[in-house]
């Protein structure tokens, strides 16, 4: 039987926190922290902290923009001068390194950003279903707290939900 | 491919261009020189460069504006005349043809974003119409500034019917929005090169000359190819001690050849030939 | 329908902003969120205005570059030794003010100057949109318009490619590269927004910003990420920004004109660029201040501090302007020497004093705090920072090209005609235009960086209390 969802919607940012702590506390069966996650309208490093490392893989997509965009742009515009039929112009070598570089820098940042940007969508899980539980009050100034389950535990963390004043809690069923 | 290219030619594509004895072993590079001191002024060239290379003659208007068309321009300077009595001096008119020089290290070259003037073998500054968009870059960074722009629509209104039948068959009619310049007639070029090559030898000194050299009444423009050693052009160089590949002439004080603006290391090749005078020195 | 006042008008007046706070902090979220939305639906009557206005001005551009189109570039008056006029001068104007909205956007976000947050969103909006202007330029200048792909490097069989020497090229690939890094620059900055404008449309308008939105829920995960990416897209833009004006800067430095082969050219336009965009930023700042009723984000005490950066700015280029004179009156160059004194006493001299006046004496109206906070007159000096910002522009183009190398090419009677005049005209108003767009569409205030500037504000009080 596969997982459901639960998300708890809090408009005290401390209760948040504690309703985490206790839910890392409980030792529930089928439950793991990595299956929490947080909805906030603004972001809050402190928070995500304590579920744990959850490591952000953009970076690497980044280098391998940059380096890609760096070398093989190079190498692109270098081997087109080669080419060129018209390629003796005022004096200048055929490929001439000083205009290159100028090129080359450029290339290296904009597959950078690009990269940068295919790099976060990825993690994002673009194109992906979302998960439907969501409240338009977390865009607002609510923080949810999104809990993936097994639907035996699925009451029990709603307990611990409800001893730390949600506004409201929202399961996958009776929607 | 490409990359196999690079890098096996790397060498000779980072050659700096000119170096000494660069068309030594070539068969062509076309150069010019002339003589300001046998110049009369009489635009004898100008009218013959109109007729052969199809300039469009632009009218008042325009040339008051400076959209004037002419590929070679006689320029005319007051030297050390006499003041005279009423409105004109009559001594002292100087005339200098301006063409464009056809730098071996031309700045046009470098800057035009398309790539549509270029370096020939041969030693020749050309301007490809078809590529050209019309940046005007080139003539910015042109010294000399003698590229010329096509502001308007010039065929239409500078050869009406039945006036197209006098152009030249053998050169393009530009459009608008495309730079131009002297070509050194290089249709006529074309040609001598093809037909020396047909009988395989190369083209004789006075075979082929431009349309200016051509009609130049007192011979002030010789025209021919450096690359050949006993041609005229040749030896006047090598006689004022002008070498191509040179930004500072080591030359004797009494020669007269000299070529305009050559500290901008553009290295012309065109020399000029008059006792360069400083009135205030 | 257009509501020319409402109850929520006065509702702002009232609300207090304390003098020496940039955002008073105890404004609840759910009001930031209402404010910034509404602006999206009902702006004064003014906005209005301002839009015809610059539709009307588009159309007067647009009429004039039919005209040249169909005529050649010579119905533009432009002649030989003059052949770029004010096409060139405008665009690095419209260049030059695309710099301060993502670069002071990326370097105040990297050193956490948290007052960036609720003007950052439209000044990086006025790069895009001013960078999109300049490359109207660029084809507007070109006399084969129809024929502008030459440049692009794109496979061909004739195994042609564009000079890659040339810096007209290198400006091709550092615009593109500029043009397509702040719009993602400015996109990823808005997801949360948009995500925020997703919850509360409607309709059409709903899967329009459901599909910008990206599917942004505000999880750990996603912040995470984007944290991430949007200070490694922060971090990028700075040397970027640096290098695209640099390299416009480059098209001259590298010429071989006197007046332009100058090897301080590359700081000196960077400079002017920033001094420029910053003018722009108060400009844009007061008109959005009112037009949208932003009182309560674009506070006095943020105006105070972008109008102090733009006075150091302002002071740097005079530095780095009279550099560029100094080296030309001291070096042995005696070409630059007469283009510098052709410029300072030939036809052109008064538009050159101008300039001076404009851009090194009047940005010390700056000094004074009284004038600083009082809106009509940071109007009035903002407008004329950029109007001697392009008359610098314009004295780099015309007297140099009046004056080369060659005394026979010399001119000193040229000036611009009525296609020129109107097709600049024509990119205020188009920049204007796709700006006030912009405004109406997307949060121009950035919702959830407001958000953080107040928490973070909040509970730094707290913890002194």
């Amino acid at each position: 039987m596969g997982k459901v969802h639960t998300l708890a919607l809090f408009n005290n940012f401390e209760e948040a926190v504690r309703a985490i702590q206790e839910l890392k506390g409980a030792h529930l069966p089928g439950f793991r922290i990595d299956d929490v996650v947080i909805k906030s309208p603004i972001d809050h490093p402190e928070l995500s902290e304590m579920l744990g490392k959850r490591p952000v893989y953009v970076q690497l997509f980044t280098l391998a923009g940059a380096v890609l965009g760096g070398s093989v742009g190079f190498t692109l515009i270098a081997s087109a001068q080669a080419n060129f039929l018209l390629q003796i112009r005022g004096g200048r070598p055929v490929v001439p390194i000083p205009p290159d570089m100028v090129l080359t820098y450029e290339l290296f940042i904009l597959f950078g950003v690009l990269m940068t940007m295919l790099g976060c969508f990825i993690a994002w899980k673009l194109p992906g279903n979302r998960s439907t539980l969501y409240n338009t009050s977390i865009s607002v100034d609510k923080i949810g707290i999104l809990v993936r389950a097994d639907p035996l535990v699925i009451p029990k963390i709603n307990e611990i939900f409800a001893r730390h004043q949600p506004l409201q809690i929202m399961g996958e069923h009776g929607r | 491919m490409s990359l196999s290219n690079l890098i096996k030619n790397w060498s000779s594509l980072r050659v700096k261009r000119p170096y000494e004895d660069q068309y030594k072993d070539k068969d062509y590079k076309w150069a010019m020189v002339i003589d300001l001191d046998a110049c009369t002024g009489c635009n004898a060239c100008t009218t013959a460069c109109y007729a052969e290379n199809n300039l469009p003659v632009v009218g008042r208007e325009a040339f008051s504006k400076g959209q004037a068309m002419h590929w070679i321009r006689i320029e005319r300077y007051w030297g050390e005349g006499e003041e005279m009595k009423g409105r004109f001096p009559d001594r002292g008119a100087q005339f200098l043809p301006m063409l464009c020089q056809q730098c071996e290290s031309a700045p046009c070259e470098v800057v035009c974003p398309v790539g549509a003037t270029h370096h020939t073998p041969d030693g020749l500054n050309s301007q490809v119409y078809n590529r050209c968009i019309g940046s005007r870059y080139c003539s910015a960074n042109c010294p000399y500034k003698v590229r010329y722009f096509n502001w308007w629509q010039y065929p239409e209104r500078a050869w009406p019917n039945p006036l197209e039948l006098q152009l030249n068959p053998d050169v393009t009619v530009r459009s608008k929005g495309v730079m131009e310049k002297c070509t050194f007639c290089v249709q006529r070029l074309t040609e001598a090169k093809g037909r020396a090559r047909t009988e395989g030898r190369r083209v004789a000194d006075g075979e082929v000359v431009t349309a200016c050299a051509q009609a130049c009444p007192t011979s002030a423009i010789t025209f021919g190819n450096l690359a050949d050693d006993k041609s005229q052009v040749a030896r006047t160089w090598e006689r004022q001690q002008i070498k191509l590949a040179s930004d500072r002439q080591e030359k004797d004080e009494n020669l007269r050849g000299y070529r305009i603006l050559e500290d901008l290391r553009t290295y012309p090749s065109i020399v000029y030939m008059e006792r360069v005078r400083d009135s205030e020195a | 329908m257009i509501h020319t006042t409402d109850e929520s008008d006065i509702e702002i007046e009232r609300r207090f902003v304390p003098k020496a706070k940039d955002i008073n902090e105890d404004i609840a979220w759910a009001q930031i969120n209402k404010d910034v939305l509404r602006s999206m639906e009902r702006p004064r009557l003014m906005y209005w205005v301002i839009f015809l206005a610059s539709l009307a001005l588009f159309s007067v551009g647009v009429y004039c570059e039919v005209y040249q189109y169909r005529n050649g570039l010579g119905a533009a008056d432009l002649e030989n030794p003059q052949v770029w006029g004010l096409y060139i001068a405008t665009f690095i104007f419209w260049i030059g003010m695309s710099h301060s909205g993502t670069l002071l956007s990326a370097i105040l976000h990297i050193m956490h100057a948290d007052w960036r947050k609720p003007i950052y969103r439209f000044a990086e909006a006025m790069t895009t949109f001013s960078l999109m202007t300049a490359g109207l330029f660029v084809l507007v200048h070109l006399g084969r318009v129809w024929q502008f792909y030459y440049v692009v490097a794109y496979p061909n069989e004739r195994w042609t490619w564009p000079n890659f020497n040339s810096p007209l090229v290198w400006d091709a690939t550092a615009i593109g590269t500029y043009l397509t890094s702040s719009i993602v620059f400015l996109y990823f900055g808005m997801i949360p927004d948009l995500a925020i404008c997703r919850d509360n449309a409607k309709g059409f308008r709903k899967k329009f910003y459901w599909f910008l939105s990206a599917g942004w829920q505000g999880t750990d995960r996603q912040w995470a990420n984007f944290r991430v990416a949007y200070m490694t897209l922060a971090c990028f833009l700075i040397p970027l920004a640096v290098s695209v004006h640099s390299i416009v800067a480059s098209d001259f430095a590298v010429s071989q004109q006197p007046g332009w082969h100058i090897t301080s050219f590359p700081p000196y336009f960077v400079a002017g660029a920033l001094y420029s965009g910053c003018a722009a930023i108060i400009t844009l700042f007061i008109i959005l201040r009112y037009v949208f009723r932003f009182e309560a984000y674009m506070t006095m005490p943020i105006l105070d501090k972008t109008c102090r950066l733009t006075f150091a700015i302002a002071m740097v280029w005079t530095y780095l302007n009279l550099i560029e004179y100094a080296s030309a009156w001291y070096g042995n160059d005696e070409y630059a020497k007469q283009a510098l004194i052709f410029r300072a006493t030939g036809t052109y001299a008064p538009y050159w004093w101008a300039m001076n006046f404009l851009g090194s004496i009047v940005p010390f109206v700056l000094v004074f705090k009284s004038l600083r906070n009082h809106l009509p007159t940071m109007m009035v000096v903002s407008l004329l920072l950029n109007v001697g910002m392009w008359l610098e522009r314009f004295m780099i183009i015309t007297p140099t090209l009046a004056h080369g190398y060659y005394p026979w090419t010399w001119t000193g009677d040229w000036w611009p005609n009525w296609v020129q005049i109107g097709i600049v005209a024509g990119s205020f108003g188009w920049f204007s235009m796709l700006f006030m767009l912009f405004c109406k569409i997307f949060p121009a205030v950035s919702m959830y960086e407001v958000k953080e500037m107040v928490y973070h504000r909040f509970m730094a009080s707290k913890a002194r209390a």
